[in-house]
């Protein structure tokens, strides 16, 4: 029963996470492959607020993902004002910034050694210490995140990313300041990955830099091209189908060392193998041009 | 008076001069067509009155306002409308939502308060309802409003372009190619609809190919060649003119 819902708190998670990314990729055509970035900021601030500062966790998300919208404007600001590849470019380059700094900055990550001992969340006196109880609070903070997301994209707001994503030139002839609309959706996309951090490092109890890798970046941004992008079945799809393959390879019987290596590769394929065949994804609406 | 006024204009393209001190005015409520070869520097006109393109000499005006190296979309905020060669609409929006997108002042386009004022954003969306379906009715896609706009014919998508202009309560419509690789009904329906625009005090503004057809309608008209205007005149002078034989036919 555990096993299950270890699964399921980890698809949670994982959820939120593939959301905010099709709030950017889906939504308002910008394949940014930064998103592990803003989910570790997201884990790293909460963590720390909560060791160092004894800070209660609800206050403690919210000041990471205030933090990492904060932090989105520096990339967001120079890598915005860039077309295609080189906005692509410059995120990756963000990505790797930052797990540099999470890797090196010792005296307050502790570097590659990570940090342990993380506490778990409590409200009132309610600890979600158990494996369901914290279901528990992933799937309400799952549900908060995809009612928030939801509410955005069917708004003026969401028609408006998807005018962006259709025809910039278009959409700046007809008034509107891209620029700053772009801005918004990456705040946006950053302070939701955020909420994905903090559940992530509080869950595990350990966090170290190496969860936060651009694999982890483009993982997620599979999740988004396999399952389809620019709706809301989209990254539902993705996130259940990649979080279901490995674990079958568990049934299969085959080795964790192999499997580990396999999973691998069968992201790789389907990524490969999506962009080729269906680039809209099992179940998107847009696909890129 | 003139609503635009271009003041010896210049821009290069690596040397090669694609627009060269190039200066006319546009009276407010007329319709005013820009001919000429390809290459004259037509569209390259278009662009530099709505700063896709920057001009390195010269200045231009709006409403006597100097509007030159301004942001695109401010331009467009000013009441500077365009209507794309190929047409660009948003295709995998229904009709109704292009036009949408063009409305202005829309307060739900900002996230905070589409997500904390929900009344307030319905409301105007109500407002933006009644703004849509009056545009679409307007050129005739009221019963189109439903459909993706990359499912609608070639002309249809004009239509539903010169309806998004409208939404966005342009002033000056810089319309390039309007009746281009459209079918002849489809030719008339859009002149008319100039026609009423005009009568409504709008401006034109157009590039087209089609010289037979723009000659009916326009006021005035200019002939670009080399980056400068050639011969402008009336209609009926315009048709008279040798320049045009000779630029066009080169007789």
């Amino acid at each position: 029963m555990n096993y299950l819902l270890h699964i399921l708190i980890m698809i949670n998670i994982y959820l939120v996470l593939a959301f905010s990314l099709n709030l950017l990729i889906g939504y308002t055509g910008l394949l940014s492959i930064c998103h592990a970035a803003f989910y570790g900021i997201g884990a790293y601030i909460s963590t720390l607020l909560m060791i160092n500062l004894g800070m209660n966790f609800f206050l403690a998300l919210l000041l990471s993902i205030l933090g990492a919208m904060l932090i989105s404007l520096l990339v967001s600001l120079p890598s915005l004002r860039l077309k295609g590849d080189y906005f692509i470019l410059c995120t990756i380059g963000f990505q790797l910034i930052v797990f540099t700094i999470l890797y090196n900055w010792i005296s307050l990550t502790r570097g590659p050694y990570g940090i342990s001992g993380i506490p778990t969340p409590s409200l009132f006196g309610f600890e979600f210490s158990t494996i369901p109880r914290y279901f528990l609070l992933t799937l309400i903070m799952g549900i908060i995140s995809f009612i928030i997301i939801r509410r955005i994209l069917i708004s003026p707001f969401g028609r408006l990313l998807k005018a962006i994503r259709e025809d910039e030139l278009a959409t700046q002839s007809l008034g509107k300041d891209i620029f700053k609309v772009k801005i918004l959706s990456f705040l946006i996309a950053a302070g939701i990955a955020a909420i994905s951090g903090s559940l992530f490092a509080h869950y595990v109890t350990y966090i170290d830099p190496t969860s936060f890798t651009l694999e982890e970046s483009i993982f997620i941004a599979t999740i988004i091209i396999v399952g389809g992008m620019g709706n809301l079945k989209g990254p539902f799809v993705g996130t259940v189908l990649l979080f279901i393959i490995p674990e079958l390879l568990r049934f299969l019987g085959i080795p964790d060392a192999v499997a580990a290596n396999l999973r691998q590769m069968i992201y790789a394929l389907l990524l490969i193998a999506f962009m080729y065949f269906r680039p809209q994804g099992i179940a998107g609406e847009y696909k890129f041009k | 008076m003139n609503i635009l006024e271009l003041k010896e204009v210049t821009k290069n393209f690596d040397g090669i001069k694609a627009v060269d001190n190039l200066s006319f005015f546009l009276k407010e409520g007329s319709i005013t067509s820009l001919i000429g070869p390809n290459g004259a520097g037509k569209t390259t006109v278009f662009n530099l009155i709505t700063n896709y393109l920057t001009p390195e000499k010269g200045s231009i005006y709006y409403q006597g306002e100097e509007i030159t190296g301004s942001l695109p979309h401010r331009i467009a905020n000013m009441g500077i409308g365009r209507l794309f060669q190929d047409v660009r609409v948003f295709n995998k929006l229904t009709a109704l939502e292009n036009v949408f997108v063009a409305i202005k002042k829309n307060c739900g386009e900002n996230p905070f308060t589409s997500l904390l004022f929900h009344r307030r954003v319905a409301k105007q969306e109500e407002k933006n309802m009644a703004i849509g379906l009056k545009w679409l009715e307007f050129v005739g896609l009221s019963e189109k409003k439903e459909t993706l706009a990359e499912d609608l014919s070639y002309g249809q998508q004009k239509l539903l372009s010169l309806a998004r202009l409208l939404a966005n309560d342009a002033r000056l419509l810089l319309l390039d190619e309007p009746i281009s690789g459209i079918h002849p009904e489809m030719i008339e329906r859009i002149l008319s609809l100039i026609k009423r625009l005009v009568q409504e005090g709008r401006t034109i503004f157009i590039i087209e190919h089609n010289i037979g057809a723009v000659l009916k309608v326009s006021d005035w008209v200019m002939l670009l060649d080399g980056g400068n205007l050639v011969a402008s005149g009336l209609p009926s002078e315009i048709k008279q003119d040798q320049t045009l034989r000779e630029v066009y036919l080169g007789v």
